[in-house]
C-alpha cells in the first residue's frame, strides 16, 4: 500500500489512497475526461486490487475538499532517490463540477510538487500525456513543464495510437517559475467576486 | 475594429477553444455575463489557466503587447477580474490603457 502522507493545503488535502476509495476511482476512470488516460482497471474488483497492490515506493493520492469531500486523484512514482528524480501520474480531477471556482488542480499539484521538491529533496519531476489531451498540455507548460520529447504512437486509447507529449521540470524552475504562477492562481479563489448587480452597472 | 471589441473576441475566441475540447454537454454558453471563477463558476482551475494562456497569446498578436493575467495587480484587485467575461475584459483594457498611456 502506498505511504500513509497527509499533504494540507488551503483549498485541498491530498491524503493516501485506500481501497474504499475503489467504487468513486473507478467512476472517474470512466468520465470523458479520463478517456485520455492510459487504459484504467475493467472494473471495481480490479480497481480495488489495482490499489492494493500499490508499492509502498509510490504515494498515490485522493484529493478532497475541505468538507472531505473527494475530488480526483494524484501520484507520484518511479521515485529515483540516487537521481534524485520521479514521474507525477494518474491525475485527474473526476468531480468536475465541485471543482468548478476552486483552485483544486493547481493547489493539488502544488501541493505534490512542494512535497516531492522539498520533503523528498528531488530535483526534477517528469511526466507523459496524450498529445491529443490538449487542455493539460496547456495547463502543464503554463505551469512550467517543458516539453522535453515527444513518444510517437506511445498510448493505445479508444482504438487509436496517440503519441505521448514528454514533460519535465527541475527544482529551480518550480521555484522561480511555477510557484509564483501557482500562488498567484490559487489566490485569485480568494479574490471578491463581482455581484451580477454591480457588474451591470 | 475598436480594441474593446477585439478584446472581447479575443476573450470569445478562447472560450470557444474550451468549448472545442468539451463534450456538447460540458460546452459553456459564451456571454459578456458568464461567470468565469469564484461564485457560480463555470470553469475549474484547469479550464481557467486555458483560457488564461489563449486570451494572453491573443493580446500579443492581436495588439503586439505582453499582459500577465495572473500577477500580484491581479490578486490585489478589489473585483476579481475573473468574475465574469465582463470583469475580464474590463481588467484586460485597464492593463492596455495603462501600457498605451492612455
Amino acid at each position: 500500500m502506498s505511504n500513509n502522507v497527509i499533504l494540507e493545503g488551503m483549498f485541498v488535502t491530498l491524503r493516501s489512497i485506500t481501497v474504499n476509495d475503489a467504487e468513486i476511482t473507478f467512476k472517474w476512470r470512466q468520465s470523458d475526461r479520463a478517456s485520455l488516460l492510459n487504459q484504467g482497471a475493467g472494473d471495481v474488483e480490479q480497481q480495488k486490487n489495482w490499489i492494493s497492490s500499490r508499492p509502498s515506493s509510490e504515494y498515490n493520492f485522493i484529493i478532497e475538499l475541505k468538507s472531505g469531500a473527494p475530488l480526483g486523484m494524484l501520484s507520484l512514482v518511479d521515485i529515483d532517490n540516487f537521481s534524485k528524480h520521479a514521474e507525477t501520474a494518474r491525475f485527474l480531477i473526476g468531480e468536475e463540477d465541485a471543482a468548478k471556482g476552486v483552485p483544486a488542480a493547481v493547489e493539488s499539484m502544488k501541493l505534490l510538487y512542494d512535497f516531492a521538491f522539498g520533503a523528498l529533496e528531488l530535483r526534477r519531476l517528469y511526466g507523459t500525456i496524450s498529445a491529443e489531451n490538449h487542455l493539460m498540455i496547456k495547463w502543464q507548460k503554463y505551469l512550467g513543464m517543458v516539453e522535453e520529447g515527444r513518444l510517437r504512437k506511445h498510448y493505445y486509447i479508444n482504438g487509436k495510437f496517440h503519441d505521448a507529449v514528454y514533460l519535465g521540470i527541475l527544482k529551480e524552475e518550480y521555484l522561480s517559475i511555477t510557484l509564483p504562477k501557482m500562488k498567484s492562481l490559487i489566490s485569485l479563489a480568494l479574490v471578491k467576486p463581482v455581484s451580477n448587480t454591480q457588474n451591470k452597472l | 475594429m475598436q480594441r474593446e471589441e477585439l478584446v472581447r473576441d479575443i476573450v470569445f475566441d478562447a472560450l470557444q477553444n474550451l468549448n472545442d475540447e468539451f463534450a456538447d454537454e460540458d460546452k459553456i454558453e459564451i456571454t459578456m455575463d458568464t461567470c468565469l471563477f469564484g461564485v457560480d463558476a463555470t470553469l475549474d482551475s484547469l479550464s481557467l489557466v486555458s483560457v488564461i494562456v489563449d486570451v494572453e497569446i491573443g493580446i500579443a498578436t492581436e495588439l503586439g503587447i505582453s499582459v500577465a493575467l495572473t500577477d500580484d495587480r491581479a490578486m490585489n484587485q478589489e473585483i476579481s477580474p475573473f468574475s465574469d467575461v465582463r470583469a475580464l475584459t474590463n481588467y484586460i483594457n485597464l492593463l492596455l490603457s495603462e501600457t498605451s498611456g492612455e
